[in-house]
């Protein structure tokens, strides 16, 4: 499918976690196709050097798990992109790094996993749902939808062992984009969870380090079966499939190669200079060696 | 009237003060609004958010701590961020009413101001001592990016702790241009929405850069309101066209729709879509050629909102909304109670009765009904 730039208005586009993996390569697609696209990750010095490579994206510093930053956020998206059509709730926590099981995991690394993968999403929705509002009341004519991505996992409706803080918070993930669906749709705005499938990321190679990549789907590829579906999404012509297993290839599923055996058994996450992912919560590696056992909670 | 001090947008016990078209008046709780509508209403309401638009900082050359209110922008467009009309205030916060604030060191063009992370030079003097307007360096992005991070909202002495961005964003709250928030919305949560939709009434918006409501200087708040950037879409422009056509009421939602919607009529050709600025003034001369009834907070006799109301009623009839505001221990400012008041059907000034007896008429049934609770 290709995308003419002069053929329709560009896109207003938020990314969370945007300066890598599939957050980047969402970035890039939209760009490329002139699509206006506002980013935000943690890291000021990545945030800048991406913002700096693609040309017309908008930087924007802040840690969605942090309260504090929500509304800052939502305010330079909506100053930047001057409103905004499609919302990709990206950024992602894997809570406990090495992962762990929910017996050995910090309470505190649960609550990670949930400000950034549950609450995160809640309050940039929510701080946002005016500028979508306004979207989709301006394109009801031309039957477009304002559209909310929430990335999932397969790891939300399987319960792989290890993936405790994760799989539970993105299945909290999962079940609140369908009530936002059911809540929001009068309104002109469809919300969508998407797995993306296994993908080459610091965030899985957080997870598995000793993963094969070649086994991976490449994020570029993930990000280019989200823009094609999102574009079907805001045509409406497609109901929004908020069990989201239809969002790619079924091959996805299949690929998976995390064994949870093999997870659990991998030492540790490697050095925190392995993976540069803004998704991936670096900070709790530092709890855990940080705090010790008895009075984490 | 007493002022609200807590910020909660939508206490449970706010109430409305309804004034009919002849001018009779009801008390209801404010939960009721969808209630008072009728099918075919439409309700404009601004969707502008609030910028943190308090900005503390200091008078580089001199040292002397300043804060600055970003109070007027040229234009709504997103690249449009280093230039704003600015009022200066000396050293102290908000804990010190207006009012009280001291003067800021004297100002002249070229002074430079450090705000946080953001540097502003005074491009000019607008009014001494007070008024300036200030021009940021740095990119667009950068200059957002501090405003969001350093600035606060406009705080009110009245209010018992400092105000987040949450505190002062209405439920709707779209594209952040407004200085003050546009507080009338706060009366609109998205289960009103849901509601209004339920009874078949309209929903349109519009985004108005509401300045600020007061200065605490005289002579400045004799200029208010500035002159504010809107936008109208073209789904607005269309229902309002539509429901006048057919006979059917246009509430504002607050004082900035009601200009911006009276302005945008009174163009050549009428209403019409997109950006423009307002920079008419309503009060008794006005004659309303858009706007049926405005739901607004209770504003304190002499403020340029409570004017405002002088479009929608005769003298008296706002010397009695005042007497009752006052004799029922109605909540005023930001975080306070509402009015909804329809404008007089009875011609006065010489202009033409409106067209909407037949709803007006429906309205007072409905006021009718709850006379038990009107004052004695």
């Amino acid at each position: 499918m290709t995308h003419s730039p002069f053929s329709r208005a560009p896109l207003r586009v938020a990314v969370t976690g945007g300066t890598s993996g599939l957050g980047l390569a969402l970035v890039e697609a939209f760009a490329a196709r002139g699509d206006h696209v506002a980013f935000v990750a943690r890291d000021a010095g990545r945030v800048g050097r991406v913002a700096d490579a693609i040309a017309g994206s908008h930087g924007i510093v802040g840690d969605v798990a942090k309260k504090d930053d929500v509304y800052a956020v939502a305010l330079q998206i909506g100053g930047a992109l001057g409103g905004l059509d499609v919302l990709i709730h990206n950024a992602s926590s894997l809570g406990p790094v090495p992962l762990a099981l929910l017996a050995d995991t910090e309470c505190e690394d649960f609550q990670a996993a949930l400000a950034t993968n549950v609450l995160g999403p809640f309050r940039l929705t929510k701080a946002l749902l005016g500028l979508l509002a306004a979207s989709a009341r301006e394109s009801k004519a031309e039957g477009r939808r304002a559209l909310v991505v929430n990335v999932t996992s397969d790891a939300a409706v399987h319960p792989y062992a290890g993936w405790g803080a994760y799989g539970a918070s993105k299945a909290a993930l999962a079940h609140m984009s369908s009530i936002w669906h059911e809540e929001v749709a009068p309104h002109g705005i469809a919300v969508v969870a998407i797995d993306p499938g296994d993908m080459d990321t610091p965030l899985h190679a957080a997870a598995v380090p000793d993963a094969d990549p070649a086994t991976l789907k490449r994020p570029r590829d993930a990000a280019r079966e989200i823009v094609d579906r999102i574009d079907r999404e805001r045509a409406g012509g497609v109901r929004a499939q908020l069990d989201s297993r239809t969002a790619g290839p079924s091959a996805q599923l299949d690929s998976r190669t995390v064994g949870p055996t093999a997870q659990l058994d991998s030492p540790t996450a490697g050095p925190s200079a392995q993976f540069d992912s803004d998704a991936a919560r670096l900070p709790h590696l530092d709890l855990h060696t940080a705090v010790p056992a008895g009075s984490a909670e | 009237m007493k002022a609200a001090r807590q910020p909660v947008q939508r206490p449970r016990d706010a109430r409305l003060l309804v004034v009919d078209g002849a001018g009779r008046i009801a008390h209801h709780p404010r939960s009721a609004l969808a209630d008072l509508l009728l099918a075919g209403d439409l309700v404009v309401a601004n969707d502008a958010a609030t910028l943190p638009a308090s900005l503390a900082g200091r008078h580089l050359a001199t040292g002397a701590p300043i804060e600055v209110r970003l109070a007027g922008r040229r234009s709504l467009a997103a690249d449009d961020v280093a230039s704003f009309l600015a009022v200066v205030f000396g050293a102290g916060d908000w804990r010190t009413r207006t009012e009280d604030r001291p003067l800021p060191t004297p100002l002249a063009p070229g002074d430079e101001l450090a705000l946080g992370p953001l540097v502003a030079t005074v491009v000019r003097v607008v009014a001494a001592p007070r008024l300036v307007e200030l021009r940021f360096t740095g990119v667009a992005d950068a200059i957002r990016a501090g405003i969001a991070r350093h600035g606060r909202p406009v705080q009110y002495a009245h209010v018992a702790a400092p105000l987040a961005l949450w505190d002062v964003w209405t439920p709707i709250a779209a594209r952040p241009v407004a200085f003050e928030s546009p507080s009338a919305g706060f009366v609109l949560d998205w289960s009103v929405l849901d509601r209004l939709a339920r009874r078949g009434v309209g929903f349109a918006t519009l985004t108005h850069a509401a300045g600020l409501s007061s200065t605490g200087d005289a002579a400045l708040d004799a200029r208010l309101p500035f002159d504010e950037p809107y936008h109208l879409p073209a789904a607005t422009v269309a229902a309002v066209r539509a429901a006048r056509e057919r006979g059917d009421r246009v509430v504002a939602i607050g004082t900035t729709v009601a200009r911006a919607l009276e302005h945008a009529g009174a163009q050549p050709g009428g209403i019409h879509a997109g950006h423009a600025i307002a920079t008419n003034r309503l009060g008794p001369s006005t004659r309303l050629g858009v706007v049926d009834a405005i739901v607004s907070g209770t504003h304190e006799p002499g403020s340029s909102h409570h004017e405002l109301l002088r479009a929608f009623v005769a003298e008296s009839t706002l010397d009695r909304i005042d007497a009752a505001l006052e004799s029922f221990d109605y909540r005023t400012h930001e975080f306070g109670d509402s009015v909804l008041i329809e404008r007089a059907v009875a011609p006065r000034c010489g202009y033409a009765a409106p067209r909407s007896n037949l709803k007006t008429a429906t309205l007072a049934n409905r006021l009718g009904r709850v006379r038990t609770t009107l004052p004695a």
